[in-house]
């Protein structure tokens, strides 16, 4: 019994020493930036020894968490108006804002489906059902609905939408086909072999889309966060990002 | 009537009940003390039961034979029931609760509902929630249930248990010109000796699932 | 405390969403409850697993196996969408769909109850009186069951109007389509609208007493007959 315990406390010393040591990097990125940044954060892991942990999700989700003190390092969000907000409130480190990447919004529709989409007003006619992110929050849906309503279709086109909680959760529901088409951004339709893009908003057309990132301001490893950012300007990085199809701003 | 019984056996707890026997008589009496398999045999009749093995006819229709199968169900028997426990249903008023198996009968001459009503003495009791009846009226209520369905046979289980001598005196005597008001035979149960001598000409007596006597309540019960 | 025309929108739309789910789960509810509650058969285990299922599952997981099932490409959804152009995930069916699975095992149990509750000796007497097995059970049991019956329904209402995890991801919160109480005050906590959260919540206590109340109402009723 007694020896039990001896060996028990012993492996507890053991582990928390090595936690000790390796430093932990919590990272809030845009889910839209699931796989780009898995990559990036294997090959920065060869080189360094912090592990880092991802929250991904929609840029307002992780907003608020941030908001509410949750444990992050560094936020990466899909548009400006959420870093905006953080700035606003006081809880980033505003000399370590940059932008990183922009995106560009593609309409998705499934595999089998033998629709083609010259122009978004021809969603009027032949989508019933279209995927988006949550307009009122997700930078994805917002962007979409900025480009729709610029082009005078947001009204017509809002009875058919069907909002999402992220732009993932809008990519898996073209996915399953359970919706005719979804707005999502071409790094996205990159990654899936389960959707074709039927058409892509050209950049000139399109919302001006940036991906800034930033230090959280109560961060716990700010030497880690300083670090990890600035392998994400590296050329390794950039590699990668492009490789996802994100446009690199740096 | 003519109840015929052959081979009736089933298992209870303490014995098997094993009888064979004819019963013709219109004011038959099942005698015999607690527990000797009375109840149940009225449950066999009746079909709310299954026997082991039987065979039994009643004015000629084959009701139960176990060797063939067959046991014709419970609402084609037509076979009145008024156990020894209350058992209006308590969702209906008295009224209600005496039509229920009435069907045309009720405009029936002999079984009319007034006529039954009166009889009984319930007429009264026609609104009352079915829950605030005391026992005798419970019962009365009961058998009225029963005779407007216009059983061919009609069982009563112990009807009196419970009931005060004057309450007893009063419905026995209704028991007892039953018959000859409505035509309907009954086999009565029971443990009482007087309650047969009363009301029935013939006493079948039981213990342990068999027939140890039968005649005359008179001769065999004083 | 008035609510915005939108929230009355929301309010209407789950109170009729629920009701016709209960309304549709109720004679399959009573016809599954009635020989659970009376009879040994062969696959009976089989059949209580199933019923009990969405009690015990996530909803979620619930809502996974809905989505797989109800879905344009899964068995029944692609017969619906093809042959009669229904489409059932992502509209307010999906909505009707998901609280009558949700609240379908609480129905089933509390009828259950009720059914087992009701003497036999009672039912053996009606026959005796003539009685054919389905007036039997439409004058006799079911009366005596609708204690059981009535909590039942009134918990199985409730369950529908609460109900979730499987609703937002078989039916989706689309505005003015499919967007329920439950989803409308997780929407405005998650957008930070805590005063409209907390109304809503609010609504959700009324009607929560409203239905006990009624159920108490009917126990009455049945009794006075």
């Amino acid at each position: 019994m007694i020896k039990a315990y001896r060996v028990a406390a012993i492996l507890a010393a053991i582990i928390g020493l090595h936690h000790a040591n390796a430093a932990e990097l919590n990272v809030y990125a845009a889910a839209s930036l699931t796989d780009a940044m898995n990559e990036v954060a294997a090959e920065y892991g060869k080189q360094s020894g912090d592990k880092i942990i991802f929250n991904f999700g929609a840029s307002s989700l992780l907003a608020r968490q941030i908001k509410e003190k949750a444990p992050a390092d560094l936020f990466f969000s899909a548009d400006e108006a959420k870093m905006d907000d953080l700035q606003k409130a006081g809880l980033i480190a505003t000399d370590t804002r940059r932008d990183l990447l922009s995106n560009s919004l593609v309409i998705v529709v499934p595999n089998d489906s033998k629709a083609t989409i010259a122009s978004p007003g021809e969603l009027l006619g032949k989508m019933e059902k279209i995927a988006i992110a949550d307009p009122k929050a997700v930078p994805a849906g917002i962007y979409t609905k900025e480009y729709l309503s610029r082009l005078g279709l947001w009204e017509k086109l809002e009875p058919k939408m069907v909002p999402t909680e992220n732009v993932r959760a809008a990519l898996a529901a073209v996915e399953s086909g359970n919706v005719d088409a979804g707005f999502v951004y071409k790094t996205d339709a990159n990654i899936s072999n389960k959707v074709k893009i039927a058409f892509s908003v050209p950049a000139e057309k399109g919302p001006a889309i940036r991906y800034p990132i930033a230090i959280v301001k109560d961060s716990v490893n700010k030497t880690g966060a300083e670090n990890f950012l600035h392998y994400l300007e590296s050329e390794n990085a950039r590699k990668i990002f492009e490789h996802y199809g994100f446009i690199v701003k740096f | 009537m003519k109840l015929e019984i052959r081979q009736l056996v089933l298992p209870l707890e303490q014995f098997a009940i094993e009888l064979d026997v004819d019963l013709d008589n219109a004011r038959t009496a099942i005698f015999g003390p607690s527990g000797s398999g009375k109840t149940s045999l009225l449950e066999i009749i009746a079909g709310l039961r299954r026997p082991q093995t039987a065979e039994i006819r009643l004015d000629g229709q084959l009701f139960e034979s176990t060797a063939q199968s067959y046991s014709l169900p419970i609402r084609s028997r037509r076979i009145g029931y008024v156990p020894q426990d209350d058992s209006l249903f308590p969702h209906f008023s008295v009224r209600r609760n005496l039509l229920y198996g009435s069907k045309g009968h009720a405009n029936d001459r002999v079984l009319s509902f007034d006529h039954i009503t009166e009889f009984l003495e319930i007429g009264s009791l026609l609104h009352r929630d079915v829950r605030s009846l005391s026992r005798g009226e419970n019962q009365r209520v009961a058998v009225g249930r029963a005779l407007l369905s216009a059983p061919r046979l009609l069982l009563l289980d112990e009807p009196l248990t419970g009931l005060d001598a004057k309450l007893k005196q009063t419905i026995l005597s209704k028991l007892q010109s039953l018959h000859g008001e409505f035509g309907t035979p009954i086999l009565y149960v029971t443990h009482d000796p007087a309650e047969a001598i009363q009301i029935c000409d013939e006493v079948v007596m039981i213990e342990s699932g068999r027939i140890i006597r039968r005649g005359d309540p008179r001769k065999l019960l004083a | 405390m008035l609510l915005a025309p939108g929230e009355w929108q929301i309010v209407r739309f789950t109170l009729a969403a629920c009701a016709l789910s209960t309304v549709l789960i109720l004679p399959v509810g009573l016809a599954i409850a009635w020989p659970l509650a009376r009879h040994r058969w062969p696959g009976k285990l089989l059949v209580e697993t199933l019923v009990t299922l969405p009690l015990v599952l996530p909803p979620v997981a619930t809502g996974l196996l809905l989505l797989k099932f109800f879905g344009r490409r899964g068995p029944l959804g692609n017969f619906l969408h093809q042959q009669l152009g229904i489409d059932i995930v992502f509209t307010w069916r999906a909505v009707v769909v998901a609280a009558a699975v949700m609240s379908f095992p609480l129905l089933v149990r509390s009828a259950r109850v009720g059914f087992q509750s009701v003497n036999q000796r009672l039912e053996q007497i009606a026959r005796t009186l003539g009685a054919s097995n389905a007036r039997v059970f439409f004058t006799v049991t079911l009366p005596l069951a609708s204690r059981g019956i009535v909590a039942g329904i009134v918990l199985a209402f409730a369950r529908a109007v609460g109900e979730f995890g499987a609703t937002i991801l078989v039916a989706g919160n689309i505005p003015r389509k499919t967007t329920t109480l439950s989803l409308e005050i997780f929407e405005s906590v998650q957008l930070g609208h805590d005063a409209t959260a907390y109304r809503l919540l609010l609504l959700c206590i009324v009607i929560a007493f409203g239905a006990v109340w009624l159920s108490e109402v009917l126990m009455k009723r049945s009794q006075l007959r």
